[in-house]
Protein backbone atom coordinates (compact mmCIF):
# COMPACT_ATOMS: atom_id res chain seq x y z
CA UNK A 1 0.00 0.00 0.00
CA UNK A 2 2.64 2.49 1.06
CA UNK A 3 4.63 1.86 -2.09
CA UNK A 4 1.86 1.80 -4.67
CA UNK A 5 0.48 5.24 -3.78
CA UNK A 6 3.27 7.48 -5.09
CA UNK A 7 3.41 5.43 -8.29
CA UNK A 8 -0.28 5.93 -8.99
CA UNK A 9 0.01 9.68 -8.36
CA UNK A 10 2.94 9.84 -10.75
CA UNK A 11 0.99 7.87 -13.33
CA UNK A 12 -1.99 10.24 -13.06
CA UNK A 13 0.34 13.23 -13.41
CA UNK A 14 2.01 11.81 -16.51
CA UNK A 15 -1.31 10.85 -18.09
CA UNK A 16 -2.72 14.33 -17.40
CA UNK A 17 0.30 15.99 -19.01
CA UNK A 18 0.08 13.69 -22.03
CA UNK A 19 -3.64 14.36 -22.41
CA UNK A 20 -3.12 18.14 -22.12
CA UNK A 21 -0.31 17.98 -24.68
CA UNK A 22 -2.38 15.92 -27.11
CA UNK A 23 -5.36 18.25 -26.66
CA UNK A 24 -3.38 21.42 -27.39
CA UNK A 25 -1.67 19.77 -30.34
CA UNK A 26 -5.10 18.83 -31.72
CA UNK A 27 -6.38 22.38 -31.17
CA UNK A 28 -3.31 23.83 -32.90
CA UNK A 29 -3.70 21.41 -35.79
CA UNK A 30 -7.36 22.37 -36.18
CA UNK A 31 -6.58 26.12 -36.30
CA UNK A 32 -3.69 25.49 -38.73
CA UNK A 33 -5.62 23.17 -41.08
CA UNK A 34 -8.86 25.15 -41.06
CA UNK A 35 -6.93 28.28 -42.12
CA UNK A 36 -8.46 30.39 -39.36
CA UNK A 37 -5.38 32.54 -38.89
CA UNK A 38 -5.82 35.38 -41.38
CA UNK A 39 -2.69 35.62 -43.51
CA UNK A 40 -3.99 38.72 -45.39
CA UNK A 41 -1.92 41.89 -45.12
CA UNK A 42 -4.90 44.14 -44.42
CA UNK A 43 -5.44 42.36 -41.10
CA UNK A 44 -2.77 43.01 -38.48
CA UNK A 45 -1.18 40.19 -36.53
CA UNK A 46 -2.65 39.49 -33.13
CA UNK A 47 -0.82 41.82 -30.73
CA UNK A 48 0.87 38.92 -28.96
CA UNK A 49 1.98 37.31 -32.24
CA UNK A 50 3.47 40.61 -33.44
CA UNK A 51 5.38 41.16 -30.20
CA UNK A 52 6.69 37.58 -30.03
CA UNK A 53 7.88 37.63 -33.67
CA UNK A 54 9.46 41.07 -33.32
CA UNK A 55 11.33 40.10 -30.18
CA UNK A 56 12.43 36.81 -31.77
CA UNK A 57 13.92 38.81 -34.65
CA UNK A 58 15.73 41.09 -32.22
CA UNK A 59 17.26 38.17 -30.28
CA UNK A 60 18.19 36.35 -33.49
CA UNK A 61 19.93 39.37 -35.00
CA UNK A 62 21.78 40.14 -31.75
CA UNK A 63 22.96 36.53 -31.60
CA UNK A 64 24.00 36.15 -35.22
CA UNK A 65 25.65 39.56 -35.57
CA UNK A 66 27.69 39.32 -32.38
CA UNK A 67 30.92 38.37 -34.19
CA UNK A 68 30.70 40.86 -37.09
CA UNK A 69 33.70 43.22 -37.18
CA UNK A 70 32.86 46.83 -38.01
CA UNK A 71 35.36 48.61 -40.29
CA UNK A 72 36.11 52.31 -39.77
CA UNK A 73 33.21 54.28 -41.28
CA UNK A 74 33.79 57.94 -42.07
CA UNK A 75 32.48 60.81 -44.17
CA UNK A 76 33.42 59.18 -47.50
CA UNK A 77 31.52 55.97 -46.65
CA UNK A 78 28.48 57.94 -45.52
CA UNK A 79 28.41 59.91 -48.77
CA UNK A 80 28.77 56.75 -50.82
CA UNK A 81 26.05 55.26 -48.64
CA UNK A 82 23.68 58.08 -49.60
CA UNK A 83 23.59 56.73 -53.16
CA UNK A 84 23.27 53.12 -52.03
CA UNK A 85 20.44 54.08 -49.71
CA UNK A 86 18.63 56.16 -52.31
CA UNK A 87 18.83 53.42 -54.94
CA UNK A 88 18.14 50.34 -52.78
CA UNK A 89 16.64 51.18 -49.40
CA UNK A 90 14.44 54.26 -49.83
CA UNK A 91 11.90 52.43 -51.97
CA UNK A 92 10.60 50.52 -48.95
CA UNK A 93 11.94 52.54 -46.01
CA UNK A 94 11.65 56.12 -47.27
CA UNK A 95 13.85 58.82 -45.74
CA UNK A 96 13.49 62.10 -43.85
CA UNK A 97 10.64 63.90 -45.65
CA UNK A 98 10.49 61.21 -48.35
CA UNK A 99 7.78 58.53 -48.46
CA UNK A 100 8.42 54.92 -49.41
CA UNK A 101 6.92 53.83 -52.74
CA UNK A 102 3.48 52.18 -52.70
CA UNK A 103 4.62 48.59 -51.98
CA UNK A 104 6.63 49.81 -49.00
CA UNK A 105 3.53 51.45 -47.55
CA UNK A 106 1.16 48.52 -47.66
CA UNK A 107 3.37 45.65 -46.49
CA UNK A 108 2.67 43.67 -43.35
CA UNK A 109 4.77 44.11 -41.30
CA UNK A 110 5.48 47.65 -42.54
CA UNK A 111 9.19 48.00 -43.39
CA UNK A 112 9.12 51.23 -41.45
CA UNK A 113 11.53 54.14 -41.38
CA UNK A 114 15.27 53.72 -40.81
CA UNK A 115 15.55 57.22 -39.39
CA UNK A 116 15.87 55.76 -35.89
CA UNK A 117 17.42 52.42 -36.87
CA UNK A 118 20.87 53.27 -35.53
CA UNK A 119 19.32 54.07 -32.16
CA UNK A 120 17.77 50.59 -32.02
CA UNK A 121 20.59 48.53 -33.56
CA UNK A 122 24.37 48.37 -33.44
CA UNK A 123 26.21 48.97 -36.73
CA UNK A 124 27.21 45.30 -36.91
CA UNK A 125 23.53 44.35 -36.57
CA UNK A 126 22.44 46.75 -39.31
CA UNK A 127 25.09 45.21 -41.54
CA UNK A 128 23.93 41.69 -40.70
CA UNK A 129 20.25 42.51 -41.36
CA UNK A 130 21.12 44.13 -44.70
CA UNK A 131 23.38 41.29 -45.78
CA UNK A 132 21.15 38.40 -44.74
CA UNK A 133 17.65 39.86 -44.84
CA UNK A 134 14.84 38.82 -42.48
CA UNK A 135 12.71 35.77 -43.23
CA UNK A 136 8.94 36.28 -43.66
CA UNK A 137 9.22 40.04 -43.25
CA UNK A 138 9.81 41.09 -46.85
CA UNK A 139 13.36 42.27 -46.06
CA UNK A 140 15.54 40.81 -48.81
CA UNK A 141 19.10 39.58 -48.40
CA UNK A 142 21.60 41.84 -50.18
CA UNK A 143 24.65 39.58 -49.86
CA UNK A 144 24.67 38.68 -53.56
CA UNK A 145 23.36 42.03 -54.80
CA UNK A 146 25.40 44.64 -52.97
CA UNK A 147 29.17 44.69 -52.51
CA UNK A 148 30.69 44.49 -49.05
CA UNK A 149 31.82 48.12 -49.34
CA UNK A 150 28.36 49.32 -50.42
CA UNK A 151 26.68 47.43 -47.58
CA UNK A 152 28.94 49.12 -45.03
CA UNK A 153 28.43 52.44 -46.82
CA UNK A 154 24.67 52.06 -46.37
CA UNK A 155 25.22 51.34 -42.67
CA UNK A 156 27.41 54.45 -42.41
CA UNK A 157 24.67 56.55 -44.00
CA UNK A 158 21.90 55.04 -41.85
CA UNK A 159 23.98 55.92 -38.77
CA UNK A 160 23.72 59.61 -39.81
CA UNK A 161 19.94 59.59 -40.26
CA UNK A 162 18.75 60.33 -36.69
CA UNK A 163 19.86 63.97 -36.83
CA UNK A 164 19.50 64.49 -40.58
CA UNK A 165 16.92 67.05 -41.71
CA UNK A 166 14.72 66.55 -44.75
CA UNK A 167 16.79 69.20 -46.61
CA UNK A 168 20.07 67.55 -45.69
CA UNK A 169 18.74 64.19 -46.84
CA UNK A 170 17.64 65.70 -50.13
CA UNK A 171 21.01 67.40 -50.59
CA UNK A 172 23.11 64.31 -49.80
CA UNK A 173 21.09 61.91 -51.93
CA UNK A 174 21.07 64.37 -54.85
CA UNK A 175 24.84 64.88 -54.52
CA UNK A 176 25.57 61.20 -54.60
CA UNK A 177 26.38 59.79 -58.05
CA UNK A 178 23.83 57.53 -59.70
CA UNK A 179 25.67 54.27 -59.22
CA UNK A 180 24.27 52.81 -56.01
CA UNK A 181 24.26 49.21 -57.23
CA UNK A 182 27.92 48.33 -57.48
CA UNK A 183 29.24 44.85 -58.26
CA UNK B 1 -42.06 28.20 -4.42
CA UNK B 2 -41.56 31.95 -4.28
CA UNK B 3 -37.80 32.03 -3.72
CA UNK B 4 -36.87 29.97 -6.82
CA UNK B 5 -39.10 32.13 -9.05
CA UNK B 6 -37.39 35.31 -7.85
CA UNK B 7 -34.09 33.61 -8.39
CA UNK B 8 -35.05 32.63 -11.93
CA UNK B 9 -36.20 36.17 -12.74
CA UNK B 10 -32.98 37.60 -11.42
CA UNK B 11 -30.83 35.27 -13.50
CA UNK B 12 -32.93 36.06 -16.59
CA UNK B 13 -32.39 39.77 -16.00
CA UNK B 14 -28.65 39.20 -15.57
CA UNK B 15 -28.51 37.25 -18.81
CA UNK B 16 -30.37 40.05 -20.65
CA UNK B 17 -27.98 42.64 -19.27
CA UNK B 18 -24.96 40.60 -20.31
CA UNK B 19 -26.45 40.13 -23.77
CA UNK B 20 -27.24 43.83 -24.11
CA UNK B 21 -23.73 44.89 -23.10
CA UNK B 22 -22.28 42.40 -25.56
CA UNK B 23 -24.44 43.85 -28.32
CA UNK B 24 -23.42 47.42 -27.59
CA UNK B 25 -19.78 46.34 -27.44
CA UNK B 26 -20.08 44.87 -30.93
CA UNK B 27 -21.95 47.91 -32.26
CA UNK B 28 -19.11 49.87 -34.04
CA UNK B 29 -16.31 51.58 -32.15
CA UNK B 30 -16.13 54.98 -30.50
CA UNK B 31 -17.80 57.88 -32.29
CA UNK B 32 -15.84 60.93 -33.50
CA UNK B 33 -16.92 64.39 -32.29
CA UNK B 34 -20.04 65.91 -33.91
CA UNK B 35 -19.49 67.47 -37.34
CA UNK B 36 -16.77 64.96 -38.28
CA UNK B 37 -17.52 63.03 -41.45
CA UNK B 38 -16.10 59.73 -42.67
CA UNK B 39 -15.96 56.21 -41.28
CA UNK B 40 -13.59 55.72 -38.32
CA UNK B 41 -13.47 51.92 -38.78
CA UNK B 42 -12.43 52.28 -42.42
CA UNK B 43 -9.93 54.93 -41.39
CA UNK B 44 -8.34 52.59 -38.86
CA UNK B 45 -7.77 50.07 -41.67
CA UNK B 46 -6.69 52.69 -44.22
CA UNK B 47 -4.02 54.18 -42.00
CA UNK B 48 -2.22 50.83 -41.83
CA UNK B 49 -2.14 50.80 -45.64
CA UNK B 50 -0.16 54.05 -45.61
CA UNK B 51 2.10 52.67 -42.83
CA UNK B 52 1.18 55.50 -40.42
CA UNK B 53 1.86 53.07 -37.54
CA UNK B 54 5.48 52.63 -38.62
CA UNK B 55 6.29 56.15 -37.37
CA UNK B 56 3.43 56.90 -34.96
CA UNK B 57 2.20 54.94 -31.97
CA UNK B 58 -1.56 54.83 -32.52
CA UNK B 59 -3.99 53.49 -29.91
CA UNK B 60 -5.90 50.49 -31.28
CA UNK B 61 -3.36 49.82 -34.04
CA UNK B 62 -0.83 46.99 -33.67
CA UNK B 63 2.78 47.84 -34.43
CA UNK B 64 6.23 48.38 -32.97
CA UNK B 65 7.02 50.88 -30.24
CA UNK B 66 8.09 53.75 -32.46
CA UNK B 67 8.80 57.39 -31.76
CA UNK B 68 9.85 58.70 -35.17
CA UNK B 69 6.62 60.67 -35.33
CA UNK B 70 4.59 61.97 -32.43
CA UNK B 71 2.49 59.32 -30.62
CA UNK B 72 -1.14 59.94 -31.56
CA UNK B 73 -2.75 59.04 -28.26
CA UNK B 74 -5.32 61.68 -27.36
CA UNK B 75 -5.05 63.50 -30.69
CA UNK B 76 -8.82 63.93 -30.73
CA UNK B 77 -8.53 66.17 -27.68
CA UNK B 78 -5.50 68.24 -28.70
CA UNK B 79 -6.15 71.91 -29.46
CA UNK B 80 -3.37 72.07 -32.09
CA UNK B 81 -1.66 69.72 -34.52
CA UNK B 82 1.63 70.10 -36.42
CA UNK B 83 2.72 72.83 -34.02
CA UNK B 84 0.25 75.67 -34.49
CA UNK B 85 -2.46 74.33 -36.79
CA UNK B 86 -5.92 74.37 -35.20
CA UNK B 87 -7.10 70.80 -34.66
CA UNK B 88 -10.20 70.20 -36.75
CA UNK B 89 -11.02 67.71 -39.48
CA UNK B 90 -10.20 69.88 -42.53
CA UNK B 91 -6.83 70.87 -41.04
CA UNK B 92 -6.02 67.31 -40.02
CA UNK B 93 -6.85 66.11 -43.53
CA UNK B 94 -4.63 68.80 -45.01
CA UNK B 95 -1.78 67.81 -42.71
CA UNK B 96 -2.21 64.11 -43.60
CA UNK B 97 -2.44 64.75 -47.34
CA UNK B 98 0.16 67.47 -47.78
CA UNK B 99 2.30 68.03 -44.68
CA UNK B 100 4.80 70.20 -46.60
CA UNK B 101 2.06 72.75 -47.30
CA UNK B 102 1.75 73.25 -43.54
CA UNK B 103 5.42 72.91 -42.56
CA UNK B 104 7.83 72.98 -45.50
CA UNK B 105 10.64 71.44 -43.44
CA UNK B 106 8.76 68.62 -41.76
CA UNK B 107 10.22 65.10 -41.94
CA UNK B 108 6.71 63.70 -42.36
CA UNK B 109 6.45 62.76 -46.02
CA UNK B 110 3.58 63.21 -48.48
CA UNK B 111 2.26 59.64 -48.61
CA UNK B 112 -0.17 60.19 -51.46
CA UNK B 113 -3.23 59.76 -49.22
CA UNK B 114 -6.47 60.13 -51.18
CA UNK B 115 -9.19 62.57 -50.07
CA UNK B 116 -11.51 59.71 -49.08
CA UNK B 117 -8.85 57.88 -47.07
CA UNK B 118 -7.70 61.11 -45.40
CA UNK B 119 -11.32 61.76 -44.36
CA UNK B 120 -11.71 58.28 -42.86
CA UNK B 121 -8.27 58.34 -41.22
CA UNK B 122 -8.94 61.73 -39.66
CA UNK B 123 -12.35 60.46 -38.49
CA UNK B 124 -10.60 57.59 -36.67
CA UNK B 125 -7.86 59.81 -35.20
CA UNK B 126 -10.45 62.28 -33.89
CA UNK B 127 -12.07 59.48 -31.86
CA UNK B 128 -8.83 59.10 -29.86
CA UNK B 129 -9.07 60.79 -26.49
Amino acid sequence: MLETRPTSIARIAVLTLLAAGALSAAAGLAVWRAGWYNIGATTPHLGIVYKVLEQAMRYSVQHHASKVKVPPLGEAEALRGAAVYRDNCAECHGGPGVAPSTPGLAMQPAPGPLVDASMRWQSRELYWITRHGVKMSGMPAWEFHLSEADTWAAVAFIARLPDMSAQEYKRLTALAPKEGKAQ
Amino acid sequence: MKAPRVFRAASLAAACLAGASLLTACDSGPKPPPGVTGDPALGKLALTQYACQSCHKIPGVIGSDTFVGRPLEGIGKRPFIAGDLLNNQPNLMRWIQDPQSVQPNTAMPDLGVSEKDARNISAYLLTLD
